[in-house]
């Protein structure tokens, strides 16, 4: 089986929050842990194909969920991943009240800065466990 | 008065090109046109059982964006809200090889040509909003979204 955690953001469309949990999610695996982690697309997963089935069931996964509806943590967790851990962007986000990070299309400067913070508590969690 | 509104829902995908440009060509349609009321679908919302998300399918005509032949987004929103309206293969519009990119996700690594890329994508999306019948666009029975506490007509993401 695949030992990388699997770490899935809701990608959410409609609000900033969804933008800065794909954001951060992908930084992850890109920079911070590409040989421990990687990314599985969220809408693939719950497609229940095969492929995507025998990469997710079992495994340990990182879920990064724009809003309180933690639609990318259900969405997994129905799929047979492993959550090991529930992340929040919004947990973060009540850090730096008063700020604002951007739109759903484009982050700004404070939005990247949050999104490198959220990234680093994922790695954190992926070291932990790998 | 009957509400015009126009679904679309992107897949969004994480794991290449295709998924971004999905993404970024459905926030520019929803931003930009105004002939009819666009609104985005939440996919994970969707996926996660809203029930107001699904319905909204059902009445309003919907178009789905996936960014590569998988098709999750339309296959998911057609197993939920029954026959959509209407199919974007991003894949088709900037080739396999872009959509498959895993180099080239994240926001910032685009360059002009994967935001032309998106314009691209977005001007097939208005194609498409523009070929369903004008008669299709009234909603009958829709209540709102689930993601906000009530559903604000001026709203237009889900």
């Amino acid at each position: 089986m695949d030992k990388k955690v699997k770490v899935v953001p809701c990608s959410g469309i409609g609000k900033v929050y969804g933008l800065m949990a794909r954001e951060a999610v992908l930084k992850t695996v890109f920079e911070l842990c590409p040989e421990k982690s990687e990314t599985v697309c969220l809408a693939y997963i719950v497609t229940g194909d095969k492929e995507v089935k025998e990469k997710i069931e079992g495994c340990d996964c990182i879920t990064v969920d724009g809003c309180p509806k933690m639609c990318a943590s259900k969405n997994v967790s129905i799929a047979g991943g492993i959550v090991v851990e529930e992340m929040k962007v919004l947990d973060t986000v009540k850090e730096h009240k008063g700020q604002k990070f951007g739109s759903p299309t484009q982050l700004n400067t404070d939005g990247d800065s949050v999104i490198s913070e959220i990234a680093e508590k994922i790695a954190k969690k992926i070291n932990e466990i790998n | 008065m009957s509400e015009l509104k126009v679904g679309v829902i992107s897949c969004s995908g994480e794991e290449c090109l295709g998924g971004t440009i999905s993404r970024l060509a459905t926030r520019k349609v929803l931003e930009e046109l105004k002939l009819v009321e666009t609104v985005t679908l939440c996919l994970p919302l969707y996926l996660a059982g809203g029930k107001e998300e699904r319905n909204f399918a059902k009445v309003f005509p919907t178009i789905s964006v996936d960014g590569c032949d998988k098709f999750c987004a339309k296959r998911s929103t057609e197993k939920y809200s029954g026959k959509i309206s209407g199919f974007i293969d991003v894949s088709k519009i900037i080739g396999n090889e872009n959509a498959l990119n895993t180099k080239i996700v994240r926001n910032k690594d685009l360059k002009d040509e994967h935001l032309q890329m998106a314009d691209k994508v977005a001007s097939e999306i208005v194609k498409m909003i523009s070929s369903i019948s004008p008669d299709s666009y009234s909603g009958k029975s829709f209540r709102g979204c689930s993601c906000g506490s009530n559903f604000d007509p001026g709203l237009k993401t889900m």
